[in-house]
């Protein structure tokens, strides 16, 4: 190989070279940057919720008519509207909850052990009728959902005692390596003691750092979830409305699927990924449009001396490889330092703005881009130069 | 001279009008991204209000759970207690002062047929109108005795206005909002701060609310807040809304004092920590002493209202735009390098090495501004994209836009990248030796 002519080659030209080697290495600091940029966001954007998102629908009832400010009459109302939501052709479960997945919020609390030390465990809560979990088609792994007495009781005002249902992880949060199943919570201020009496498999609502925990509570709310039969959801956003407000005109309903609910999360995201990619996109092409410059040049430049190389006998093939060669080692040097460089701007980036630490496997996806737009960007003025007539060496001599 | 050199350049490029489009274009290309990314930290982190930040301030007290902090950021609750709100209300060293909060209240249309509607209301005191400099298109705010009582009267949207009155001066009549008759005092101008800077909580780009009430009518009319209510003790019994209002340790009032002066936010300062400390030998407050007075602009960048992502896509649209000039040393020494001969000839005939310097700078800052030129058209594409994009989020048609300080930081953007790109070559090609190019020929 003829790495010695390469290196005084490159030392000669080390304005070239150094040219080559800073652009490298500052766009694969940008890039794999930008990488792990996207792919932080992206982990919100394709996370699963766990649930049957596709077939839900969310309706949330806003009363206006003064009469729902009595209890009994808006609980009759909730009521009468999840039997009615149940019943509808196409829908395959409903239930009352003020959970709503996607919503980019949430409600959240904290709870101790009876009897522990003075831990807190923060975690989402909401208040759900024994049917939340058929809806989300999630599965009670352990134990079970509420019964219908607990459900009913917990509107009673004088209630201090309630059953909970807890997310998996949350049960391994509390209680490490032993069965959270009939064991007793209560809330920091020791009025309410609330029994798990059953634990469910997967859950998860953007909520950090308790995306995955939470606890159900027995109890009735203004909204609701409905599943639909599969396809049938968007049919049923305007049955749904229509159905309730036949049911009660004293407010509006509001219907909308779930996808809709998460296309709307998700769109803050995307707003940042697509000028991320875009950056990126552009900052590849400007740098293998520099590459081929600087090396048309070099090659121009060069032409008398590859004339000579070829007279003396070197093959078309030789050349191009010594183009290539020289570019793979130049790009090479920039790529190590670029590594550098990524790794400090991502600590800068990090500790002043924001994303997530850079991951090795993004920065070996950086270096093996750039070679391959090296060596693309180099091949046109390396064909070039193979092409140089051995008889040049004769002329202007 | 100048001029000379300015025609020497055109010439130049006119010679090689590849090589130029090519260098123009990378130009034009990273000016173009990095003019919208500081655009967007220029329009959401600029003063939404500057004739008057820096006399509001912002109150936080920190209330919170004797056993643990706050969990957010800051570490303190983000917005105060009702009661506390009453108490500090009667301090006398703010000039105008006001606590709200967001609520969504239905409004009865006087015809039956038409549905009612949920609006967007917000809770004020009479000073909130003067302190934010809001703009009224009839009428005014209310006074401090409809405060007190509180009357029945309201401010309401241009929008709303619009939707209700047709846009005709509706000062005088009334809107039915739950079981009350409103009187319209007030109708707003057109308002729509790109930061709504009275609510910085949640999505600070949120428009502001459609109606305007006075604070005092949250007891009589039992509102509850449509906004962040947080919460670290529950209260015994069955509270009623009243009851639960004056005891409880929920905050989710924002309090704005205005302080004319820094003395005067240091006596406030101090008025808040004597309130505490006496509220201590009560049992409240036991977390350690934390009052804050904040001013407007340092609570915004206190709560990061200009995303972190934001910052992020700027450092790196800037780092594009070096990358993209980077590129064209090389391509702006190759086409000087070319043109040694001619350059040598003019050295022989007596240039100066620094009027070829000159020479060449200038070649590549006009290369600069025409790219900049460019990319000046290509951010304003871009940010034409970005609003529509923004537009399902904020409601803003327009959010971002370009204004003389972005136009002027695009000028100087293009003409830093030409230099970046020029300065090199140009100084190789001024420090060649005259005679080696002369003797080729």
């Amino acid at each position: 190989m003829e790495f010695g002519p390469i290196l005084r080659a490159a030392i000669h030209h080390r304005a070239r070279t150094i040219l080559i080697v800073a652009e490298v290495a500052l766009t694969l600091a940008i890039v794999t940057n930008c990488l792990s940029l996207i792919r932080n966001l992206k982990s919100f954007l394709t996370h699963e919720s766990g649930f049957d998102d596709d077939n839900m629908l969310s309706v949330v009832s806003e009363p206006f008519d003064v009469a729902f400010k009595e209890d009994a009459y808006q609980i009759a109302s909730i009521d009468d509207d999840v039997r009615r939501l149940g019943a509808m052709a196409g829908v395959s479960a409903a239930s009352t909850t003020n959970f709503l997945p996607w919503a980019g919020s949430g409600n959240s609390g904290e709870v101790k052990i009876v009897g522990g030390p003075d831990t807190r465990f923060r975690s989402q809560q909401y208040v759900a009728d024994p049917h939340l979990f058929d809806t989300l088609g999630v599965h009670v792994i352990r134990g079970r959902t509420f019964t219908p007495q607990e459900y009913e009781s917990s509107a009673s005002p004088n209630n201090t005692a309630f059953s909970t249902v807890v997310t998996k992880a949350l049960a391994d949060r509390i209680f490490p390596g032993e069965e959270a199943l009939g064991k007793r919570l209560e809330n920091p201020d020791h009025t309410q003691v609330y029994t798990i009496v059953g634990i469910i498999d997967k859950f998860y609502n953007p909520f950090e750092p308790i995306d995955e925990h939470a606890c159900f509570f027995p109890g009735r709310s203004n909204s609701y979830l409905v599943r639909a039969e599969p396809g049938k959801a968007e049919l049923l956003v305007p049955r749904i409305e229509r159905a309730l407000l036949r049911a009660n005109d004293g407010r509006n309903v509001r219907v909308r699927t779930l996808r809709e609910v998460r296309s709307d999360y998700d769109y803050s995201y995307q707003l940042a990924v697509i000028p991320l990619n875009l950056v990126m996109i552009l900052l590849i092409v400007v740098t293998a449009l520099g590459i081929v410059g600087i090396t048309s040049f070099s090659v121009a430049e060069r032409r008398r001396q590859i004339g000579t190389r070829r007279a003396l006998g070197a093959t078309r093939e030789a050349i191009l490889r010594h183009f290539l060669l020289e570019n793979w080692l130049v790009t090479t040097a920039g790529a190590l330092l670029g590594l550098g460089l990524a790794v400090a701007l991502n600590v800068g980036l990090v500790t002043l703005v924001a994303g997530a630490k850079i991951e090795w496997p993004v920065l070996a996806a950086g270096v093996a881009l750039l070679w391959t737009v090296g060596l693309l960007a180099t091949l046109g003025p390396a064909l070039r130069a193979s092409r140089v007539p051995p008889a040049i060496a004769t002329r202007n001599v | 001279m100048l001029l000379y050199n300015l025609r020497l350049a055109w010439h130049s490029l006119r010679r090689y009008p590849m090589l130029s489009a090519l260098i123009i274009a990378g130009i034009a290309l990273g000016v173009g991204v990095a003019t919208p990314a500081i655009t967007t930290l220029h329009v959401l982190g600029q003063d939404p209000i500057p004739q008057r930040s820096s006399v509001l301030y912002y109150v936080r007290m920190d209330s919170w759970d004797p056993v643990a902090p706050h969990p957010s950021a800051s570490g303190i609750p983000s917005q105060i207690t009702y009661r506390d709100m009453r108490e500090i209300m009667k301090s006398r060293i703010p000039v105008r002062q006001t606590a709200s909060f967001p609520a969504a209240l239905y409004i009865y249309p006087a015809d039956r047929n038409v549905r009612p509607s949920r609006e967007t209301v917000r809770l004020v005191f009479s000073d909130f109108f003067p302190m934010f400099d809001v703009p009224f298109r009839y009428g005014s705010g209310w006074d401090k005795a409809a405060d007190a009582k509180p009357e029945a009267v309201v401010v309401i949207s241009h929008a709303l206005n619009a939707r209700l009155f047709g846009g005709h001066d509706s000062v005088g009549r009334t809107i039915r909002i739950a079981d009350r008759e409103l009187r319209v005092v007030g109708v707003l101008a057109p308002w729509r701060p790109r930061i709504r800077f009275y609510d910085l909580l949640g999505n600070a780009t949120r428009e502001p609310e459609s109606i305007f009430m006075p604070f005092n009518w949250i007891e009589p009319m039992e509102i509850h807040s449509a906004g962040t209510r947080d919460g670290w003790k529950a209260m015994e019994g069955n509270p009623t809304y009243l009851e639960s209002l004056h005891a409880s340790e929920t905050v989710f009032l924002q309090m704005w004092v205005e302080l004319p002066d820094p003395a005067r936010a240091r006596a406030y300062h101090d008025f808040l920590d004597a309130y505490v400390r006496e509220q201590k030998r009560f049992g409240r407050f036991q977390r350690p002493l934390d009052n804050r007075v904040t001013p407007l602009l340092d609570l915004m960048a206190e709560w990061q209202i200009v995303g972190p992502y934001f910052k992020a896509i700027a450092a790196i649209s800037i780092l594009f735009l070096i990358v993209a000039s980077l590129n064209l040393i090389g391509l702006f020494l190759g086409k000087f390098l070319a043109r040694a001969p001619v350059v040598g000839i003019r050295r022989a005939l007596g240039a100066s090495r620094s009027a070829i310097f000159l020479q060449h700078l200038i070649e590549c800052e006009l290369v600069g501004l025409i790219g900049g030129g460019l990319g000046l058209l290509m951010s304003a594409g871009v940010l034409a994209v970005m609003n529509k994009g923004f537009e399902r989020i904020t409601h803003i048609e327009d959010l971002f836009q370009l204004d003389a300080v972005m136009v002027l930081a695009a000028v100087l953007l293009s003409l830093a990248a030409g230099a970046i790109a020029g300065i090199y070559p140009a100084w190789r090609i001024c420090s060649l030796p005259p005679a080696q190019h002369l003797k080729n020929q």
